[in-house]
């Protein structure tokens, strides 16, 4: 056997009969073998693993292509809510900025507003 | 060329050469994993299956270690193919024993590993005495996986104990203890053969 370990008889004798049976193979093993080991070798073989990763690629990058068309135009992108201020943007900033005009737009009492501007017109001209 | 074993990485190395080598490996080797499968799947097909694809895999994943590598590589690969090999039978005969028709029969579903094809000796081994070889090889067969594993690569490969650990991917006691029990258990069953 080797240096780690003191054959005795019955390993000697079963190291023998193994290695002799390896190489008495039937000639339609050998040939299999021969074959298995050709074709492991053979750079068709070797680069099978490159040629996925060829077909695999763009595969990937189609797919990934596709899914963000579907997420940014598909049907479920989100819409617009109805009443969305964004545009008005400058008018509440005037509106914040002119402190008369901000308590009037909080007034419910439309009814009193217009007979307070009709008041002061009023005065106005008799005044 | 040959490439002397223990050296460092085969990088550097023409392809053509480690391919060389690699095919000497191989060719030096696939006597003894057939044999070593075939024991443990006791079907040649299966066995030859078990080889090819540790051959293939050595090629594509491993060609590029150093050589000296290659050997428990090669043997570590071999076996996990064999163990995939006997779980799909496992898995198969599982299913089976579940089909309906299979259920209410009332017989015992057969283990396909003893009911798989167990070829007669060839005109060679014949020729040569191998009655010895087919009592070895059944009573190997009935071996723990671990035990009957450390024994052939110990004693048919000829793997040193460290390089029989890297095999089996345990540590060296253990390699120990299963090469030990292995020798006690086939010298207790083939004693009749070998005294």
């Amino acid at each position: 056997m080797n240096a780690n370990h003191e054959a005795d008889e019955f390993e000697r004798r079963a190291a023998g009969v193994l290695r002799a049976s390896a190489t008495c193979l039937d000639g339609a093993t050998r040939a299999r073998l021969a074959r298995a080991r050709a074709a492991a070798l053979s750079p068709v073989a070797r680069r099978r693993g490159w040629l996925e990763f060829r077909y695999l690629a763009p595969a990937g990058a189609v797919t990934a292509a596709v899914l963000a068309t579907v997420l940014l135009f598909g049907p479920g992108r989100p819409v617009k809510p109805v009443n969305d201020t964004s545009g008005s943007a400058l008018y509440d900033m005037e509106l914040l900025s002119d402190a008369d005009a901000f308590d009037i737009a909080q007034e419910s009492d439309l009814e009193f507003i217009e007979w307070a501007a009709a008041q002061g017109e009023q005065t106005g001209k008799g005044g | 060329m040959a490439l002397p074993y223990c050296e460092g990485l085969l990088l550097s190395a023409p392809k053509d050469e480690i391919r060389r080598e690699l095919n000497r490996f191989l060719a030096e080797v696939e006597g003894k994993a057939f044999r070593m499968a075939r024991i443990a799947l006791r079907h040649d097909d299966d066995a030859l299956d078990a080889v090819q694809d540790a051959m293939l895999q050595l090629a594509r994943r491993y060609a590029t270690r150093p050589a000296a590598e290659w050997r428990p590589l090669f043997y570590r690969i071999l076996e996990n193919r064999v163990r995939d090999l006997q779980r799909r039978r496992m898995v198969r005969s599982k299913v089976m024993a579940l089909l309906p028709w299979r259920r209410d029969d009332g017989e015992e579903t057969p283990d396909p590993v003893a009911e798989a094809p167990d070829h007669a000796p060839g005109p060679v081994e014949q020729a040569e005495g191998m009655g010895v070889l087919a009592a070895l090889e059944s009573a190997l067969a009935r071996l723990p996986p671990r035990q009957r594993e450390a024994f052939l690569l110990r004693n048919m490969e000829g793997l040193d104990v460290a390089q029989t650990a890297a095999a089996m991917g345990c540590s060296d006691g253990s390699v120990k203890t299963h090469y030990f029990r292995a020798v006690q258990a086939l010298k207790e069953q083939l004693g009749e053969f070998w005294t």
